[in-house]
């Protein structure tokens, strides 16, 4: 078991964006959440991430977990390397930038305010590889892709089952199929 | 919510404080009207009879709120910060009682209704601390992220009373002696006088008791209904 | 869900020198985003010197009032200072979304607390520097006694600080968090204020250092209690 989620609910104010729901993750597991707008995908992964705090049920996680938000967030007066530095380094990680900015196409001295949506979320999928946690959680991490970018969505997907759990959420039913052991369908609530 | 049904209406307790404070009251209002003037200050004395217990439970109040602040982020159960939140809430009237009374005393005694007294003083930052602490409370739509705000600041806002004490002090000087010395015991006061302000000082605490238990009860009905 | 006692950053597997280490990056990291960006630091900087100028034209031009309202309005100043540069330190994670990253940084979440201090100390100290230079120009605040004023300011300026980053972070995903700063904040650094201002007017009089070491002694309590509370609550008021 890498992530447990017990007969969690969460509340904003009035309305409940989540009721009563339980799940696991196991590792080399990828699992696709599906559902419209507004059913609760983002803050579900935000509440798997420990971000938020459940307002009823436990939330369970047996290892480092990272979350992805869509569109990805970055210091805009930074360079794509010097970005990567920092991260490692606040996740006490001693790793080199460089062949992950390769990997991904990515020039290492722009700042990202030069970056394009697609770029960002290229550095997103190269920081995540870098840093690799045991628990991905990505929010729609096919969007503002290219072709080549899909691909590399899908290597760095194939590369996190082999050691670590990914939940994904997504409105893309034949990325869900072709990447994910299984779904979750969440409804409006 | 966890073991105990919450009750619909207030316990046997709370009635007994409620209505031992409200029976006393005239009481004690009584004794305060029939105890003799004091020599240097004649009859604006009687003003004490509302002044010291009221600063006296404000100050209790808070520390309540701060203790059950503490208690809340080490427990994590709300009702600790419903006491936390009522118990302010009750302390900001009283506090605001003790310095409106202070201030109506001060203005014939002193001649004017301000100083930059080291007690006053204190007690009027600690008084927008408060004023703060609801303020920040009414900011937060997330229950839980408004109880732990509302925790941190009962408790940055506590520990401060001895430091801004001791640097108004240290600052500047001009107060009554105060009538009970609490750190020798002595007592230089008439006992008519003295008995007056401590049957005050146990009415007003009775009612500070059932106010805080009445409050924290209404908390945790609205909490119901916003949580159903 | 406890009070993080237990969970100082060495259990995350790291030493002492990776946490220290981090805290620094954040800090130089900070800074290094607001240089180049510019526009916030100098327009903190302009204001700054505009209220000092306001100031002292609205209490000038005799030179004995100017002397005697230097020490309060050099700390006043800072006071507004410190809130302005305390809502930056998390205002840039907030525009730009990247605070859970900091979250999800493995070990506890003190180190983001003194990441944050460090960068406002970092900016607020030479501000004071600067003010202090103002405050002798503008309004004959005498140097002489340069080192024991540097103290004075290093102290105070901590204690701002140390309030301020713990109040800016728990604001920093609120409305209406620039009005509830200076509120919090302003009523809680009231010894503060008292005993910098006090202490610079003592060193400004030339009274001997140890009639201002009380001062400075009240300053030092106030921002070891307070650095320790706030390193303490701060984790559990970032979390959820």
């Amino acid at each position: 078991m890498l992530l447990r989620l017990q007969g969690i609910s969460k509340r904003f104010g009035r309305d409940w964006v989540v009721r009563d729901l339980s799940f696991t993750l196991e590792r080399g597991e990828v699992v696709a959440l599906l559902g419209p707008n507004g059913s609760g995908k983002t803050t579900l992964l935000r509440l798997m991430a420990g971000l938020l705090k459940p307002t009823r049920g436990q939330v369970e996680r047996a290892g480092r977990a990272l979350f992805l938000p869509n569109p990805p967030a970055f210091h805009r007066h930074l360079t794509a390397r010097e970005h990567l530095l920092y991260d490692l380094a606040f996740h006490h990680q001693g790793k080199e930038p460089e062949e992950a900015l390769d990997r991904f196409g990515l020039p290492g001295d722009l700042p990202l305010y030069a970056f394009s949506s697609g770029m960002k979320k290229r550095l997103a999928l190269a920081r995540l590889t870098l840093l690799f946690p045991d628990i991905w959680l990505l929010d729609e991490p096919e969007t503002a892709l290219d072709k080549g970018g899909r691909e590399l969505l899908l290597s760095t997907l194939a590369e996190a089952r082999k050691k670590a759990g990914v939940v994904l959420a997504t409105h893309d039913r034949t990325l869900a199929e072709r990447v994910a052991d299984r779904t979750l369908e969440l409804g409006v609530a | 919510m966890l073991k105990v049904a919450q009750p619909d209406r207030p316990d046997a307790l709370t009635w007994v404080f409620l209505g031992l404070g409200l029976l006393l009251l005239p009481v004690g209002l009584y004794l305060a009207l029939s105890a003799p003037p004091d020599v240097n200050q004649g009859y604006l004395v009687r003003i004490m009879y509302l002044h010291v217990p009221g600063a006296w439970l404000g100050y209790l109040a808070f520390f309540v709120t701060f203790l059950y602040s503490l208690l809340y982020l080490f427990r994590q159960d709300p009702r600790y910060d419903r006491v936390a939140s009522s118990s302010a809430e009750i302390g900001l009237v009283f506090m605001g009682l003790a310095l409106v009374t202070g201030m109506l005393w001060a203005r014939p005694t002193w001649g004017v209704y301000w100083t930059w007294e080291p007690r006053l003083t204190t007690t009027a930052i600690l008084f927008a601390v408060y004023v703060g602490y609801f303020l920040l409370r009414g900011a937060i739509e997330d229950p839980e992220l408004r109880r732990k705000a509302a925790a941190a600041v009962g408790i940055l806002g506590f520990i401060n009373v001895p430091i801004s004490y001791m640097s108004v002090k240290w600052w500047r000087s001009l107060h009554q002696t105060q009538s009970i010395d609490l750190t020798t015991g002595k007592i230089h006061m008439d006992p008519a006088m003295l008995q007056a302000l401590l049957f005050n000082l146990l009415v007003f605490t009775l009612l500070y008791l059932g106010f805080v238990r009445f409050r924290s009860l209404l908390a945790a009905l609205e909490a119901r209904k916003e949580e159903a | 869900m406890k009070l993080p006692v237990e969970g100082w950053p060495e259990a995350a597997g790291q030493g002492r020198v990776g946490v220290v280490r981090r805290v620094v990056l954040l800090a130089l990291r900070d800074l290094r985003l607001e240089v180049r960006d510019r526009a916030g630091l100098l327009s903190i900087l302009a204001f700054f010197a505009v209220m000092l100028f306001i100031m002292a034209l609205a209490l000038g031009p005799e030179e004995a009032p100017l002397r005697r309202a230097a020490p309060g309005v050099l700390w006043v100043a800072l006071a507004f200072g410190s809130t302005l540069l305390s809502t930056r330190a998390f205002a840039l994670e907030v525009e730009e979304g990247t605070l859970d990253d900091l979250l999800l940084a493995p070990g506890g979440k003190e180190w983001i607390y003194f990441g944050k201090l460090l960068f406002q100390m970092l900016l607020l100290l030479p501000l004071a520097v600067l003010a202090l230079l103002m405050a002798a120009g503008l309004f004959y605040l005498p140097l002489e006694r340069l080192f024991p004023l540097f103290l004075t300011l290093v102290l105070g300026v901590l204690g701002y600080a140390s309030v301020a980053t713990f109040y800016a972070g728990l604001l920093a995903r609120l409305r209406g968090r620039e009005v509830l700063l200076p509120l919090l904040l302003f009523s809680l650094v009231v010894p503060v204020v008292l005993a910098s201002v006090r202490a610079t007017t003592g060193l400004a009089e030339g009274l001997p250092v140890a009639e201002i070491s009380d001062w400075w002694q009240l300053l030092l309590v106030f921002d070891m209690v307070y650095l320790t509370a706030s390193a303490l609550l701060f984790p559990v008021v970032m979390e959820g």
